[in-house]
């Protein structure tokens, strides 16, 4: 890969971040907004005293500790952007190659010198590796902001607040971990994005009926065809989060590198493989 | 074949979905993938849909 497709292909990321900036950026400020609003209520329903309380019982807790080894706590408050920018996702896998042709903006991008298959692995790449980081980026700033309040609160009430600087990097941690959860969710769920991706390109409309409907169909046939249920199976077996969370450092190699990861990887870059296809046909 | 594959979107579409499951056949064949319906695991009760002679036998 020279320098001229690494820039080609910047381009289709940066494409897709302008044109679907409501997914991946306004989304993560909106709901930050919103938790610093709730957070900010909640405080003031509480009396000054369990404040300080508060306060001080945190930095005594944190104070010392391995922030390594408490970041997986901190993972928790990252849940409600992780739904978020899973529904995102979602809907944005879902209609990003149904609304080129829609718009008739498939037939500009292929008279330009970009191939189907960098335009299908820029929605991967999107998806996996550069949105999250949006996401990360607002969290950051959201804990940067808590950080900044308890400190001063803290001071406030004459308490020691050492610990809070264990606390905050605790949660910066668990962002990395949060990071790469989801890189590994994209590659463990691939087969689940293939298909959506698949019928994004091949649906003249609704794609999601589609693609569940054709789904309980593929479902039935195989029972019907091959006496099986390997479909079903294969789904239910690949749906725990304990199999592409990542809690420490060592779990990376273990879930990346693993049978069940790579077979998912080949059957996702199948139904991929349909998609570039599929771009050939427009309405 | 390729022509006949890339006939329209619709070959296309059962050409992959045809490799698709033919591969998650095969691979569950070999590794004795069982196939589970629905078995729900937890410490109040279980629940195997597969299994449903079994759950008569202990409802009886």
């Amino acid at each position: 890969m020279n320098k001229f497709h690494l820039l080609q292909f910047r381009a289709l990321l940066k494409r897709e971040m302008l044109e679907h900036r409501n997914l991946f950026i306004v989304a993560p400020v909106i709901l930050a907004g919103l938790v610093l609003l709730f957070s900010v209520w909640a405080m003031t329903r509480m009396g000054q005293d369990l404040i300080s309380v508060g306060i001080e019982y945190m930095a005594l807790l944190f104070n010392g500790l391995s922030p390594l080894e408490m970041a997986p706590i901190f993972m928790f408050l990252a849940i409600p952007f992780i739904g978020v920018f899973y529904l995102c996702a979602i809907i944005y896998l879902m209609n990003s190659l149904y609304q080129d042709r829609q718009e008739l903006s498939i037939l500009f991008w292929q008279s330009m010198p970009v191939s189907n298959l960098n335009t299908v692995l820029s929605k991967l790449v999107t998806i996996g590796i550069v949105a999250p980081l949006f996401y990360i980026a607002t969290m950051f700033v959201l804990y940067v902001i808590a950080m900044l309040w308890l400190t001063i609160l803290g001071w406030s009430y004459d308490i020691e607040v050492a610990g809070l600087g264990y606390m905050f990097l605790a949660a910066v941690a668990s962002l990395i971990f949060v990071y790469l959860s989801i890189i590994t969710t994209t590659l463990w769920l691939l087969p689940t994005i293939g298909w959506v991706i698949l019928f994004s390109a091949f649906a003249k409309r609704t794609p999601i009926m589609w693609a569940i409907g054709v789904f309980i169909l593929v479902g039935f046939l195989e029972e019907f065809i091959f006496g099986t249920q390997f479909l079903g199976n294969f789904v239910e077996s690949r749906s725990t989060p304990t199999q592409y969370l990542i809690l420490d450092f060592q779990d990376v190699v273990e879930r990346l590198i693993n049978y069940d990861m790579l077979f998912g990887i080949l059957v996702g870059s199948i139904l991929l493989a349909g998609a570039v296809y599929m771009r050939r046909f427009i309405d | 074949m390729k022509n006949i594959i890339l006939k329209n979107r619709y070959t296309l579409l059962v050409t992959v979905l045809t490799v698709y499951i033919v591969v998650l056949v095969i691979e569950g064949s070999i590794t004795g993938r069982q196939a589970q319906v629905l078995n729900f695991e937890n410490p109040f009760f279980d629940l195997n849909i597969k299994d449903l002679d079994g759950l008569r036998e202990r409802r009886a």
